[in-house]
């Protein structure tokens, strides 16, 4: 396990957070958060619940702006949802479209696209979350884990540079949110996409990081930025063993509990 | 784990592999709910209820008719549905075997309720998005909604005629000013349903506008909009009536008072059998139109019982 902190950290930053700040009326949410998620790489933002989590995540897809500091996405400030982004919802059945079948999901986004390319692009990403025969279902004809499937093959198909996911798997029951997990790990390595998840989910940020981002509590700041070397591919059984998992996830637990008194109660 | 397909058209044998898929698959089968299993009832039983009350209306009106001072008015059920089939039907097949009154009343009246209805539709369904997309208008002509919407339209008649003068266009008006209101109501409610993820998600992924429009905010308010046109579509007939009982040369309320002026009872208690049937057949249609256009709003609904 090596700590670096956020100013040192390697060159090839698909995103940089500079003293993002945020607040709603005299409601300061962010104090102030400045990270670098690596290109091609998974990183995970894990905080207490109500640190501001998903108000960073909106801010990042410019779906908000921030009150001071800058967003900046392969180089370039972020002001409204840049090219290239993806996102996963944590609320899978209200994030899908219930009127179109799975198949019209995942092409929604690429409807510009020419229909040879766009028909192609929904296989593969409909093929990559292990949904195909199903293409034909209702999301709300499907399990939550395999609506969040679809959420996925939807932003894939959508060929993002970025993806995004918003507790992506708080939904869903635990034997499935492993499946995701794995699944997702599988696609990141294959594509080569860069992949900021959100949790308050401690295991699950230690299993799935390369990088981990620990907030604190709100009004939030970076409390560590947390770089797992962990071997990969991992494995539910293995890596959770692996002495290092424990103590890293050991280490993350330590830093929530000591910035967030409330959150152990 | 995701690496292994499981054939799934077939009907679904449980795996014994612990993968959550196999949980997952036997998840996915659409639910087998029909309302026959929830009822309980086979279908005879239910016909045969169906048919008690209808049957006891008939009686009593029977019966009514009989008797020394209503039967003045009331004529008995055969003589009235008699009087439908040489009215309203025909034996001529040029004219699809339907007589002069369907031609000259009938098909008057239901073409000005459909125009009065479609003019309601497109203006309810219009004003209504864009009042619901935008709170700022909402904000501004709420206010002028309720107001409208509480106005009891008939009173307005007269200035229609006014403006209208005294052919179809007054009574078209009148019937589209009176119904578009559940419409329009319904659609800002719906355009307010879709959910801000939802809103969210064509944002992020950088849905153009026009598809917003016609693939999310349309279908998304699509069920509201239906409940508000059905009804519209009640209301559309009594303000058919309404609309013909003055200043009318033909239609179905037209007919009543002319009926009931030439103490015409057989001819009077034909149009209301008329207006039973035309009641029934704009529900039935409706009903078809609805379960094609929003069969996923039931599948999901139903799920989530």
């Amino acid at each position: 396990m090596t700590e670096t902190s956020a100013a040192t950290a390697g060159t090839s930053a698909e995103l940089l957070l500079d003293a993002v700040s945020k607040s709603y009326g005299d409601n300061l949410a962010v104090r102030s958060i400045s990270a670098e998620v690596p290109a091609s790489k998974i990183s995970v933002i894990v905080g207490p619940s109500g640190c501001g989590k998903s108000t960073l995540l909106r801010i990042i897809s410019g779906l908000d702006n921030p009150t001071s500091g800058q967003v900046r996405f392969e180089g370039d400030p972020v002001d409204g949802v840049p090219e290239g982004l993806a996102m996963v919802f944590q609320d899978y059945s209200r994030s899908l479209y219930p009127w179109m079948r799975v198949d019209k999901n995942v092409e929604f986004p690429i409807k510009h696209l020419p229909a040879k390319e766009r028909a192609e692009r929904v296989r593969f990403a409909i093929e990559e979350v292990g949904l195909t025969h199903k293409e034909k279902l209702y999301p709300w004809q499907m399990s939550g884990g395999m609506q969040q499937r679809v959420a996925i093959a939807r932003a894939l198909a959508s060929h993002p540079k970025l993806l995004l996911m918003d507790e992506p798997y708080a939904s869903v029951d635990a034997q499935t949110r492993a499946d995701l997990e794995d699944l997702l790990m599988r696609i990141q390595a294959e594509l080569g996409i860069t992949v900021l998840v959100v949790t308050h989910d401690i295991d699950e940020s230690v299993y799935l990081a390369d990088r981990i981002i620990v907030l604190s509590s709100p009004p939030s700041v970076v409390a560590e930025v947390i770089d797992v070397d962990l071997p990969r591919p991992r494995d539910h059984i293995a890596t959770k063993t692996d002495q290092r998992f424990v103590e890293i996830r050991s280490h993350v637990t330590r830093l929530l509990r000591s910035k967030e008194p409330a959150a152990t109660a | 784990m995701t690496t292994q397909q499981h054939s799934t058209d077939q009907p679904h044998v449980p795996l014994s592999a612990p993968e959550s898929e196999a949980v997952e698959e036997r998840d996915a089968q659409p639910a087998p709910s029909t309302r026959r299993e929830r009822a309980g009832l086979s279908w005879p039983v239910k016909v045969a209820l169906r048919l008690v009350v209808p049957a006891a209306i008939l009686l009593v009106w029977w019966l009514v008719s009989t008797s020394q001072r209503m039967g003045l008015y009331v004529v008995d059920p055969l003589t009235a549905f008699d009087r439908f089939v040489t009215d309203f039907l025909s034996a001529d097949p040029s004219r699809f075997f339907l007589g002069d009154a369907t031609y000259d009343h009938l098909f008057p009246s239901v073409g000005r309720a459909l125009a009065g209805l479609a003019i309601a539709i497109v203006v309810g369904v219009v004003v209504g998005i864009v009042l619901g997309i935008s709170p700022v208008l909402t904000g501004l002509f709420q206010p002028m909604v309720h107001l409208g919407r509480s106005l009891p339209s008939p009173a307005l008649l007269g200035v229609f005629f006014f403006m209208f003068g005294t052919g179809d266009l007054p009574k078209i008006f009148l019937i589209a000013f009176s119904i578009v209101w559940p419409i329009l109501l319904n659609t800002i409610d719906g355009v307010s349903s879709i959910g801000q993820v939802r809103a969210q998600a064509a944002q992020v992924f950088r849905i153009p506008g026009r598809d917003v429009l016609f693939h999310i905010v349309l279908p998304g308010a699509a069920p509201k909009i239906f409940a508000g046109i059905r009804t519209s579509l009640s209301l559309s007939l009594i303000l058919m009536i309404i609309s013909e009982l003055q200043k009318s040369e033909n239609g179905l309320g037209y007919q009543l008072i002319q009926s009931q002026r030439n103490f015409d009872y057989a001819g009077f208690w034909s149009v209301l059998i008329v207006l039973v049937i035309l009641g029934v057949a704009f529900n039935l249609i409706f009903k078809f139109v609805e379960r094609r256009a929003l069969a996923w709003h039931r599948g999901a609904t139903q799920q989530n019982d």
